[in-house]
């Protein structure tokens, strides 16, 4: 196999790779998914924070 | 998965008390692919916002960012249903809005003494209002007017349903009324709460748009001038706006503004600037005319929240000046005018054709969508979006500048929702039954935000003309920020029983009829 | 103390928003000017043929059909008048004026217009909504004179063809400045340690004038002062402490007679339809025209929240702070009307700025229209906050013995 038709080739997988997963986080709404667990943990962080709340 | 408009059960995404949706749509595969593209070009926006490890601080600084991580799902929930140039149109404004507000956020962590502390940068900051005009500033190209409240309340909301409902919490612990406005109450409960970004050489405070948000900026000011040591401007916009003897007072208040601008920033104002930004302004009226237009015929093309969310950015916030919003301007009247010459549907079938009046519920800005999908009710305009359609001087003469003065002051003014909400009962109560004459429509969606005074204050006389002209109204009443007082699906079972009982019909798509999205972004 | 000789009168006057002294003023042939704000100047309203009338709803009950119109979120006041309104209550006004000071009256005075509650067999009725400013400026000056110009003397001489010449308004002023001695002069004996006249009774007086014509009641004040002049106190105050009251309209005679029944006198008032500033003077010089001149004491001298600018803001707590220092008071009632959104933000700051840079101890309350409707809550409130003063006295006392 020609180099320049490997290259391709390795270009072309990581392309389809790189589809197949982010296609599936998009179709699945992975993304949404994981964003929903990392909201608590964050809001729990903001309540730890110190402020100087007053008006 | 369906291609075809319409196929879907689009009840059956959602996941009782869930947060977030079971899957995205496949809407054939040309348009799954654009959708996708776009999401990935999403993706590339935020990645890129949070490679600055400034904005990673502010994510962990500020609650209110927790909410940006619901943006992909903002998309998601105004392109439900949508294919071909709809889809497209879509995001042509969303993305771009999106674009927008990530790089407001850039900006104001930049500045921010708490963040990035760039202190030259800070110098070049003018604050703005979120619900404000940004007319004074179409003359200082080399000034940035940013709106703190923009990302912290207002668009925190449109992202995730319960974004304010803890800073309202701040507001009313401190002995703020209940019975208030809960968007300047969220407002002054992030200053209290200290939880606003601290920048700029000075700040612009507008009286749009009701008494509420008025008296909600003098607990803003307050913690700016005396703590922040940031000088702050009340810009007063008259309230009788259409009269001719406020005129000579409003455009008083907006020289005095750019004086106030130029003194504290050194900036001197640009003539040639402005009249570049006015022009802009003319074209995006322009555009937003001839959509309008197509909405009084029978194939509607830029509607619904799409139409309220867009209009309310490009016309107040961006004034012209960010030319990326020509470009999207021409993209969007293109997309329109191609579905429009194919007599193209957003939804399987429209059966009514709706005005859309009072102020939306931010919490629920999508409504429109599911009133569509669930009901074939088309929303044709809504008031937001009917606001000035005055075409502004753009050519920089001497008689020109003067009358540009008055340009200015004439937008401020009519700012969205304010150009409504105040200047007497013509502008909100007579000229919507002329809209509805105008645009054909069978039926009025009346957005009743209770907390606001002005629209509450014509609740009968609205009745009244309803049942003299004999079209049906329905009430939609919300607490635009504040889903605990009446939530989404509260706000669905208004317009389900008023079709129902009144109304007589069934829905097209029953599995939208009840939601459990309480839990909801 | 001795009664006062016309107490009774100015009770029975205050019952009707119809009263008597409205009655007679129209007999003789004058125009009765109706308005709803502070921010209407009132010697404008008062020139030679006209006298002005601030609407009230007395004995207000059921609101139902006002509240059909403008739902429960507006404020009561703005629904009892457009229920009187409906009802007729309100025939007896030849002309309403009414600036857009806050949202709610200006609906509530369009809801009238829409609904023809006024003006029944007046030809010569008319509605004038005014824009008023909202930062005491040099511009705000140039609109507030522009708009009283337009929306108040251009309408009564084309009307009623009423004189609203320059001698016309001065004479006015006079009149006015007469009236707001005899008040300022009856007022100044609050400032007594035992004082000669309770809060009510002041109240009454003051409410009265804002509710018929002022040369009517004049003579009546003229007396009253006389009488109070050798007034004998009780040898034992009733009270317990000494208040100010803060706040939104209140037209209602039972609140303060209730903070008083409660235990606090009531030693200021700094509220709408209050004698500050309502009742201060309008000193007139000859070097400028008279409309510009009322103009700009309005302006500057308004404690109004829908004022924005931060000097105005700031400056409406320096003004309750002198005169809470001025009339002896130990503490300060901040009232809102339920759903006046102005108030809502005023008493939340002013409250707090108050107890925190002032050091004085603050009550926040908010109230209905009509104070009957909730008297008991009201009470125990006014009570537990009379109690804390007492407290306080008593703590400073053993900290400085």
């Amino acid at each position: 196999m020609s180099k320049p038709l490997k290259i391709f080739l390795k270009l072309l997988l990581a392309v389809l790779g790189f589809f197949a997963v982010t296609f599936t986080v998009y179709i699945f709404n992975l993304d949404m998914k994981l964003t929903a667990l990392i909201e608590p943990i964050l809001l729990k962080h903001y309540d730890r924070i110190q402020k100087d709340t007053h008006l | 998965m369906a291609k075809k408009v319409g196929a879907d059960r689009f009840g059956d995404f959602y996941i009782d008390g869930g947060k977030v949706r079971k899957r995205r749509e496949w809407r054939g595969f040309s348009d799954t692919m654009y959708d996708y593209s776009r999401w990935l070009k999403i993706m590339m926006t935020l990645g890129k916002f949070v490679m600055k490890p400034r904005n990673v601080k502010a994510m962990l600084r500020y609650r209110w960012m927790a909410n940006y991580l619901a943006v992909p799902m903002m998309v998601d929930r105004h392109t439900q249903g949508l294919r071909g140039e709809y889809l497209r149109i879509c995001h042509e404004e969303q993305d771009l809005i999106i674009d927008d507000v990530a790089k407001l956020l850039d900006n104001l962590f930049r500045g921010d003494r708490r963040i990035g502390n760039d202190e030259e940068f800070s110098k070049k900051v003018v604050l703005v209002d979120e619900n404000e005009m940004t007319t004074v500033m179409m003359g200082f190209p080399n000034l940035k007017c940013l709106s703190r409240e923009t990302p912290s309340t207002y668009v925190s909301v449109l992202l995730n349903q319960h974004a304010a409902e803890y800073y309202i919490d701040v507001a009313q612990e401190f002995g703020l009324a209940g019975d208030v406005c809960p968007m300047p109450e969220a407002e002054a409960g992030v200053s209290i709460d200290d939880d606003a970004p601290v920048l700029g050489a000075c700040a612009l405070q507008c009286n749009t748009t009701c008494d509420g948000s008025l008296l909600g900026n003098g607990v803003i000011s307050r913690r700016l001038e005396k703590e922040d040591g940031i000088p702050v401007f009340q810009l007063a916009a008259p309230l009788r706006h259409r009269e001719d003897d406020v005129q000579d007072y409003a455009a008083q208040e907006i020289k005095n503004a750019i004086a106030f601008v130029e003194e504290h920033t050194g900036e001197k104002w640009d003539w040639k600037h402005y009249f570049e930004c006015a022009r802009r302004v003319n074209f995006a009226t322009q555009c937003r005319q001839e959509w309008l237009e197509m909405n009084r015929t029978p194939y509607p093309q830029v509607f619904g929240s799409n139409l309220a969310l867009y209009t309310e950015t490009n016309y107040m916030a961006i004034c012209g000046k960010i030319p990326e919003f020509e470009t999207a301007d021409r993209r969007i009247t293109a997309l329109a005018r191609k579905a429009y010459e194919k007599k193209k549907m957003a939804a399987k079938e429209y059966r009514h054709r709706a005005i859309i009046w009072g102020v939306q519920s931010h919490y629920y800005m999508d409504f429109l969508v599911w009133l569509l999908n669930c009901w074939g009710i088309v929303p044709l305009t809504d008031m937001l979006s009917m606001v000035s359609t005055r075409v502004l001087k753009e050519e920089d003469t001497p008689e020109n500048r003067e009358t540009a003065y008055y340009d200015m002051a004439w937008l401020t003014e009519n700012m969205i929702m304010r150009n409504r909400t105040h200047g007497g009962y013509k502008v909100l109560l007579d000229e919507l039954w002329e809209f509805v004459e105008m645009f054909n429509a069978d039926m009025v969606i009346l957005w009743e935000h209770i907390s606001c005074k002005a629209l509450d204050g014509m609740h009968g006389m609205f009745e009244e003309k309803a049942r003299e002209k004999g079209i049906p109204l329905i009430w939609v009443q919300h607490d635009l920020f504040d889903p605990r007082i009446i939530s989404r699906q509260g706000v669905r079972d208004q317009v389900n029983t008023y079709m129902r009982t009144v109304m007589n019909e069934e829905p097209i798509d029953p599995s939208l009829e009840v939601l459990h999205d309480e839990q909801s972004w | 103390m001795k009664d006062l000789k016309h107490l009774a009168f100015f009770e029975k006057l205050l019952l009707e928003a119809n009263n008597e002294l409205i009655r007679k003023a129209q007999q003789g042939g004058r125009i009765c000017i109706a308005y709803t704000c502070e921010n209407t100047p009132e010697p404008l309203l008062n020139l030679a043929g006209t006298f002005s009338a601030r609407l009230r709803a007395p004995r207000t009950g059921s609101m139902e059909i006002a509240t059909y119109y403008l739902t429960s979120f507006l404020c009561e006041y703005s629904r009892a008048l457009l229920e009187r309104a409906i009802e007729g209550g309100f025939n007896f006004a030849d002309a309403i004026i009414t600036p857009d000071g806050c949202s709610m009256m200006n609906r509530c005075v369009e809801n009238m217009e829409l609904l023809s509650a006024l003006g029944k067999g007046k030809d010569k009725f008319f509605y004038e909504y005014m824009e008023i400013p909202m930062k005491a400026d040099d511009n705000g000056l140039a609109l507030y004179t522009v708009q009283c110009r337009n929306h108040i003397l251009k309408p009564l001489a084309e009307n009623y063809g009423i004189d609203i010449s320059e001698e016309a308004i001065r004479a006015a002023v006079a009149e006015h400045n007469h009236l707001c001695e005899l008040i300022r002069a009856i007022g100044d004996f609050r400032k007594e340690e035992n004082p000669r006249i309770t809060g009510y009774e002041f109240h009454l007086i003051t409410l009265a004038t804002y509710a018929a014509p002022k040369d009517l009641l004049i003579p009546l004040l003229e007396e009253t002062l006389e009488q109070l002049r050798t007034r004998e106190p009780d040898e034992k105050s009733p009270f317990r402490a000494r208040v100010l009251v803060a706040g939104s309209e209140i037209d209602d005679i039972d609140f303060i007679k209730l903070v008083e029944e409660s235990g606090a006198y009531v030693c200021a008032d700094r509220f709408c339809c209050g004698s500050f500033p309502g009742r201060d003077p309008i000193v007139l010089t000859d070097d400028e025209d008279a409309l510009t001149q009322i103009c700009r004491q309005y302006m500057y001298r308004g404690q109004c929240p829908r004022y924005m600018d931060s000097s105005k803001m700031d400056l409406r707590r320096i003004y309750v702070a002198d005169l809470a220092k001025e009339y002896g008071a130990d503490g300060i009632i901040y009232e809102q009307m339920k759903f006046c959104d102005p108030w809502a933000y005023e008493k939340m700051l002013g409250s707090h700025i108050l107890r925190e840079e002032y050091d004085y101890p603050v009550l926040a309350v908010d109230r209905p229209y009509n104070i009957g409707t909730s008297a008991g809550q009201m009470r125990t409130r006014v009570q537990a906050f009379v109690e804390s003063i007492e407290i306080k006295k008593i703590q400073k006392g053993g900290a400085n013995g």
